[in-house]
């Protein structure tokens, strides 16, 4: 019955996904921009709409296998997502390096398909999107480290959960801020939305995606999206154990929206920076995490 | 043991020399002297694929005296006559084709030094010496690849470069000789086995300087950061491709089996400061593999991209071997476990690399001979034209960009790892762990130009004017054998960890044995579904990490599926039609994107790192 986990993983994750994307279009629309907004339902709307459309392909492999890859590799990564801190029985046959690794299978999936696309426009996204990742992978690697160095385990439950399990040092606190300043980098919104820069490069590396490989890759998005998010809560919120499974998942469900409010938040007051400008704002990210590191090696 | 290494190994150099000798005479009728050449180097490398195989799985030979040389064939060095000899046949059977490319040279050169080049490798993997036997073969090895180096010897730039890797090999060779002169008591002709000893007599600072002068000579070879740079780029980028792959493939390595060999057996029990060097190898290492790869990031040469990534890729491996050599020393029971899977996760990068880079370079070698260009801000668009060699290319990329489930996953995850286990005391450790994290990330990015921009994004229909058609069949075999080994590696890495740990404890003389005498397969490292876990002493029930290639594959798979499926369930119509370009009707070759535009704001933070390219 452990197998159960896996499918409440990516039950929740495949459900939910939209709706919390509604509700930062909702929080952007009445809480920042005094309008109306959509429904809370808009994002399902848009897929269930695009899944049904006309889908155009300039007729090469690449193009085709793209949008799949990428929404297979996200669902990999959830499949070994400890939601609920419950460390499911298929995360003991990978550790977090596997899972960083993966999470970069998505974004080479996007880049090959923009490059399969022969649009320039593509082109020009895929690589901000390349150096977008090089830059922010090091930060999402070293939260998991700092639980990793400590408990001497590379275990996807074990150094997850050892980050705030020990307290919050001060290597824990750095971390923490860290990564809530590359959160938006992470989830791909303003101010760090430079690989799709709708009015710029209008949406980059998807420019030549339509109908139902637009809704793939509008999915991968939305998943790695609450990734990002739910692996905030599962990191820097110490386990409240209720015994109650079904509890857990939904205290954690909680926190994950709050860390939604914060992404709409910080999404829509913020003006999109260039990629030189974002490149040296990651710079200092892997500064400040190499030295939480440093902290954590030292016990502090 | 039942059959004698030593004549099998003479007959298989017997087998080198005769082709070095008939073939030439033959050149004349080019795909004869081809076929020739593929059939005698195959039945020497067949001859040492089955001594690899011995002295691996049922023991090697004790140091014995050869035609007044001393060898040594243990599970060690069977291992590099293993990878040497394997990728020679490919090699050779390429050439076959590929040759008929230079319609305007002479084969005879070709087909004297490619079969002396192989022998000359053999030789630096098996003799027991560090001075007539090696000097031997480091010289033959060393003239033979220059002469290969330089065979378009017409093309401008081409003869400087190859006499540049000449001197400096030969200064390599200088400085390792003169290293052991420093060896108290050193006399010439002295087996690895009494240098021991004379080294334990030797005092702290000539020790030193042995070392660290066969450090660098080895470093050179290995193309270590910053004597690498010196030559590896230029002589890789402008020998012909199947040269290219064993150039990368498998020549460099032997620098690794020297710093292996020297830093793990030729050390003497008191005096010898491991920690020390372990750091300084390390760090080079890190160094080597974050240089490395970022110059390879700014290059559009595809087979300068290559050799760059060379040694980039040497980096992991030197950063394994230093990473062993301070775990072995660490005085923590914790650390010192983790050495095993350091040095383990070196040797299966040095496998991969050697299956990996040469099939970049040989699909490289293809791109040029069907286009005629390698330059990538020319190529594009090549998917369509050249199916079989784009997915071979594809699973190369992947394989070298360290995807899970490719091979070079598996070998990246062992040697980060450890490393990040290991910081749980070593601050150093963990951050050099971090770098090769990110670095692989930068290795990404770099094979994604190199594959987006030859066959998927456009620009051979505007900048190749003859028509481009797939390789022929003897060119795609050798790619298609070596793309399977690629996936092979990468979804059973408990089969070449147990093979390593087999080479490892039988490695008599070497430091690592010791360590590797506790390690049996159900105690820490544990195979899991063909995948390998592992838990380190003290933590007995906690697994430390783990990688299962396979089942990764089949969740991706399962996944895949489900994508798919929802990709279909709306029902929708699929059309084909030509990009649209804002109302450009088509796309020309003016509003490309190319591959020198690509990562600009990154190349320019990293313009430090030197290797910078102009337009």
């Amino acid at each position: 019955m452990d197998i159960l986990y896996v499918a409440v993983n990516i039950l929740v994750f495949l459900l939910l996904a939209p709706f919390f994307d509604g509700v930062v279009r909702r929080i952007t629309a009445r809480v920042v921009q005094s309008r109306q907004g959509p429904p809370l339902m808009q994002t399902y709307y848009d897929i269930f709409k695009l899944l049904g459309k006309q889908n155009l392909t300039p007729g090469n492999v690449g193009f085709k296998i793209a949008p799949l890859v990428a929404l297979a590799s996200i669902i990999s990564v959830i499949v070994f997502f400890p939601l609920g801190h419950e460390v499911n029985v298929l995360a003991g046959y990978a550790d977090i390096i596997t899972v960083i690794y993966l999470l970069t299978l998505g974004g080479v999936a996007v880049l090959l398909g923009a490059l399969s696309s022969k649009n320039t426009y593509a082109s020009l996204g895929s690589s901000r999107e390349m150096i977008t990742m090089i830059m922010v992978e090091p930060v999402l690697a070293m939260t998991f480290i700092l639980g990793a160095v400590k408990i001497k385990s590379l275990g996807i439950g074990a150094s997850v959960a050892s980050v705030a399990g020990g307290g919050y040092g001060a290597s824990v606190i750095i971390m923490l801020v860290v990564y809530l300043a590359a959160l938006q980098a992470f989830v791909g919104r303003q101010p760090f939305d430079i690989a799709e820069a709708e009015v710029e490069i209008l949406e980059g590396p998807f420019i030549e995606f339509s109908g139902p490989n637009l809704a793939l890759f509008k999915y991968y998005m939305l998943m790695k999206q609450m990734f990002y998010a739910a692996l905030f809560v599962v990191v820097f919120i110490p386990a409240i154990k209720t015994g109650y499974y079904g509890f857990d998942v939904l205290i954690q469900l909680a926190f994950v929206s709050l860390v939604y409010v914060l992404i709409a938040v910080l999404g829509s007051t913020h003006p999109r920076m260039r990629i030189d400008q974002a490149q040296k704002f990651y710079a200092v990210l892997i500064a400040a995490s190499l030295v939480a590191i440093g902290l954590s090696v030292y016990g502090i | 043991m039942n059959i004698d290494l030593y004549s099998s190994l003479q007959i298989a150099m017997a087998i080198l020399l005769g082709s070095a000798v008939i073939v030439p005479l033959l050149s004349g009728k080019r795909k004869l002297a081809g076929w020739l050449n593929f059939i005698l180097v195959t039945a020497a490398a067949v001859v040492l694929l089955n001594i690899s195989f011995v002295s691996i799985f049922q023991g090697g030979a004790a140091t014995q005296k050869v035609l007044g040389v001393y060898m040594l064939i243990d599970g060690f060095s069977g291992f590099f006559i293993g990878i040497i000899s394997f990728l020679a046949i490919m090699s050779s059977f390429y050439s076959i084709q590929y040759m008929e490319h230079y319609a305007d040279y002479k084969l005879w050169s070709y087909y004297l030094c490619f079969p002396l080049f192989i022998l000359g490798m053999i030789g630096i993997v098996t003799v027991d010496d560090l001075s007539t036997g090696f000097t031997i073969a480091w010289q033959i090895m060393t003239v033979a690849s220059y002469f290969l180096i330089r065979f378009e010897y017409k093309e401008k730039g081409n003869i400087r470069n190859a006499n540049k890797y000449l001197i400096l090999m030969e200064l390599a060779w200088v400085l390792i000789l003169a290293g052991t002169f420093f060896i108290s008591g050193f006399s010439w002709g002295d087996s690895l086995h009494s240098l021991v000893e004379k080294l334990g007599a030797t005092s702290g600072a000539s020790l030193f300087i042995v070392y660290g002068l066969i450090l660098i000579g080895f470093g050179f070879k290995a193309g270590m950061f910053p004597f690498g740079q010196l030559w590896l780029p230029d002589a890789h980028s402008i020998a012909p491709s199947p040269i290219s792959a064993l150039l990368s493939g498998v020549m460099i390595k032997t620098g690794v089996y020297g710093i292996i060999r020297t830093f793990f057996w030729m050390v003497p029990k008191e005096g010898f400061n491991g920690m020390v060097w372990g750091i300084i190898i390390a760090s080079f290492g890190a160094v080597t593999l974050f240089v490395g790869t970022t110059q390879a990031l700014k290059q559009h040469d595809a087979k300068r991209l290559h050799a760059y990534h060379s040694i980039g890729q040497m980096g992991y491996i030197i950063l394994g071997i230093g990473s062993a050599l301070v775990m072995l020393n660490s005085p923590s029971v914790f650390v010192k476990a983790l050495s095993v899977l350091a040095i383990i996760g070196a040797m299966y990068h040095t496998l991969n690399h050697t299956v990996f880079k040469g099939l970049l370079f040989l699909s490289t070698g293809s791109v040029l001979y069907a286009t005629g260009t390698k330059d990538l801000n020319k190529l594009g668009g090549l998917i369509k034209i050249m199916p079989v060699t784009a997915l071979v290319a594809g699973i190369a990329s992947l394989s070298i960009a360290g995807m899970p489930s490719f091979s070079g996953f598996a070998s990246k995850w062992t040697i980060i790892s450890s490393d990040i286990l290991a910081g749980n005391q070593s601050l150093m450790l963990a951050i050099f762990g971090i770098i090769a994290l990110f670095t692989s990330a930068v290795t990404l990015a770099s094979y994604v130009k190199f594959f987006g921009m030859t066959f998927t994004s456009s620009g051979v229909e505007w900048t190749v004017k003859k028509e481009i058609k797939e390789v022929p069949w003897t060119m795609l075999l050798p790619k298609v054998i070596l793309a399977m080994l690629c996936l092979a590696q990468g979804l059973l890495p408990i089969l070449y960890f147990e093979t390593f740990i087999g080479i490892f404890k039988n490695s008599a003389g070497s430091s690592l044995q010791a360590v590797f005498g506790d390690v049996s397969l159900d105690n820490y490292i544990v195979n899991s579904a063909m995948g390998v876990s592992v838990t380190v002493p003290g933590l007995e029930g906690a697994v430390s990490s783990v990688a299962v290639p396979l089942v990764v594959l089949i969740i991706l798979a399962a996944a895949y599926l489900f994508a798919w499926l929802l990709k279909k369930s709306g029902g929708a119509e699929e059309k084909e039609v030509p990009t649209w370009l804002c109302g450009y009707q088509d796309l020309n070759n003016n509003n490309r994107y190319v591959a020198h535009n690509m990562y600009s704001a990154f190349k320019k933070a990293v313009k430090w790192t030197g290797g910078n390219v102009k337009k």
